[in-house]
């Protein structure tokens, strides 16, 4: 199993895409290569802001449950985005998580396709979002309306200072699946030399009752987009919301962006 | 050598950076007037994630008056990047 998803995950470390950004020494060429770029490109390891999304690599980890023995665990996610218009564009992704000796109902996949469109001085998103058990007998289809302000408090999107890389953003959203669920979501990111934080907190109201969820983790780069890594997460998690906690330490690969 | 942007005003390239740089400045209020040069990189550096880089897509087309593309502006990596999108974005005058 754990060969499998390797191979995978290696397999989608391909970049499709070609070198979108301008080269910063030759003017001519840089406009050039930004404008005739085919303009998509796959991420691996990269948020893509769905619910159970975070910064943090795509990872081989070893963890521990609530009342459960120690097991492997691989997580992986890719990306692909791309451009639909000068002010909008597209999000595509998949997302497994499954492992040696996790039940197949515990295993979890997802796969979303979001638009995202920048009206400064927020950002407006709207998807479509699949979340899966390894039976697919709880399933978590829906559609979903985000919107995020572009900036404009201290750490909003940014460094608070040269001295202290802390930055946040909050997210406000509404799904539409089996009911229709409002949320907001609060994330966090840290980075000092080679180690990064992250945390990304979630609140629905799910039939009345507040639900929340909680995930973090901590990496430290070895070299390229290699990355030692330590995660954990709380609370009631989808696409069962039912009450979990874990914990992994283990490595963790990340292709793209940081 | 100069260029105008999409009114007609004429800019020089060094015009066009100080006035990029400028605006970078003040979207990053918590870095000091030295620390941001051309070399900057805007996501390490600056720490832009992917939505805030979009934040200098609205004063530079009020300044410069050029409109850019949000899917260019995603893939700048530094400073200088971004003053080369502006000044090639301008016609020959």
């Amino acid at each position: 199993m754990s060969r499998r998803w390797l191979a995978i995950t290696a397999l989608l470390a391909a970049r499709v895409a070609g070198a979108q950004e301008p080269a910063p020494a030759a003017p001519a060429a840089a406009a050039s290569a930004a404008e005739n770029a085919p303009g998509w490109e796959v991420l691996v390891g990269h948020s893509y802001s769905s619910a159970r999304a975070l910064t943090q690599p795509a990872t081989f980890t070893l963890e521990q449950e609530r009342g459960q023995p120690l097991y492997t665990v691989v997580d992986a996610a890719a990306l692909l985005r791309g451009s639909l218009a000068p002010r909008a564009w597209l999000e595509m992704g998949i997302r497994a998580r499954g492992g040696s000796a996790r039940p197949p109902g515990e295993r979890a996949y997802g796969a979303m396709a979001r638009m995202y469109g920048e009206l400064d001085p927020i950002l407006l998103a709207a998807g479509y979002e699949y979340l899966g058990d390894g039976h697919f007998d709880v399933t978590q289809p829906a559609a979903t309306f985000e919107l995020t302000p572009l900036g404009g408090a201290p750490g909003l999107g940014t460094w608070v200072s040269p001295a202290l890389h802390l930055r946040w953003r909050p997210w406000l959203g509404v799904s539409w699946g089996k009911g229709v669920r409002p949320y907001a979501r609060l994330s966090g990111e840290c980075a000092s030399g080679r180690v990064e934080a992250g945390v990304e907190t979630t609140g629905w109201l799910v039939h009345g009752s507040g639900l929340g969820f909680i995930q973090g983790d901590l990496s430290v780069r070895l070299v390229g987009g290699l990355f030692a890594t330590a995660s954990a997460e709380a609370g009631r998690a989808p696409p069962r919301y039912e009450p979990s906690g874990r914990f992994g330490v283990g490595l963790g690969f990340r292709l793209g962006p940081s | 050598m100069t260029r105008k942007d999409e009114r007609g005003h004429r800019w020089t390239d060094l015009g066009v950076e100080r006035a990029v740089i400028r605006i970078v400045r003040r979207l990053s209020p918590g870095f000091g007037r030295r620390t941001i040069t051309r070399k900057t990189r805007l996501h390490t550096d600056l720490g832009w994630d992917d939505w805030y880089v979009l934040r200098v897509v609205k004063p530079i087309r009020r300044t410069l008056h050029e409109s850019l593309e949000d899917r260019v502006v995603l893939a700048l990596k530094t400073v200088g990047d971004l003053v080369n999108y502006v000044w090639n974005k301008m016609e020959d005058a």
